[in-house]
């Protein structure tokens, strides 16, 4: 398996954990009446920053720590270098990511449209977000694998 | 000699043309060059030579170029194009 898959199932793996631990502290919470979801929009926002700065520092932490593994496992220290292919590769999987991403908003806009409470939005923001990721990740995979 | 079948980039063209290269043998009549060798010249990585010998990856038209520099050699001698409907 080459550097890039490994690495791109690290991030699939660090996505879906992140979201996942985050979104049930947060439902903890709303369970518990420290905020309500389905009213206070201003706590929405505040949930996505924090969720962006999170996400940020943890993916960093865990990309140092797979790099350090990785290193120690392969005994190559170097990150190969990024040439067309891993260029192109990139490209399409962030198209594709963007269709993903693009068919929840629809999705949510729709679900608005038809009488869905407007709480739905966000999360199904969070839900689209973490499959275009999925499939950011995925797809570039699937290219590293079977070709582009 | 040894024929790989590369689809080309487009992949609405996938099933109807392919490009041929001549790459692995090019590498073993030039000093059984390794694939890392010819990778660091053409600055791309291993797994990038890999696909392209494989057929999973043609390459741009400058690094084609590249590679037929380092072999010394006209760019058709290293890729063919090869129409699908041509092949029988």
């Amino acid at each position: 398996m080459t550097y890039q898959e490994k690495q791109n199932i690290v991030n699939i793996f660090t996505g879906v954990l992140v979201t996942l631990i985050y979104a049930l502290l947060v439902y903890q919470r709303h369970q518990q009446g420290q905020f309500d979801l389905t009213e206070d929009f201003r706590t929405w926002g505040r949930v996505f920053l924090i969720y962006i700065g999170i996400s940020i520092v943890v993916r960093i932490i865990i990309q140092i720590i797979f790099h350090i593994i990785n290193a120690i496992a392969t005994r190559e220290e170097k990150i190969p270098v990024e040439d067309e292919r891993d260029q192109l590769i990139k490209l399409k999987a962030t198209r594709n990511s963007y269709y993903a991403f693009t068919s929840g908003f629809v999705v949510s806009v729709v679900g608005l449209a038809i009488g869905m409470p407007v709480h739905w939005i966000f999360i199904a923001f969070v839900a689209f977000g973490l499959i275009a990721e999925i499939l950011d990740n995925g797809s570039q995979i699937y290219y590293y694998r079977k070709g582009i | 000699m040894a024929h790989k079948s590369i689809t080309t980039g487009r992949e609405s063209e996938m099933a109807k043309s392919s490009i041929q290269n001549n790459i692995r043998s090019l590498r073993f009549h030039n000093g059984e060059m390794t694939q890392q060798e010819l990778a660091d010249r053409v600055k791309v990585s291993r797994q990038t030579i890999v696909a392209i010998e494989k057929g999973n990856y043609s390459p741009s038209l400058e690094l084609a170029f590249r590679l037929a520099h380092i072999f010394d050699t006209p760019l058709e001698e290293v890729f063919s194009y090869k129409p699908a409907d041509d092949s029988g």
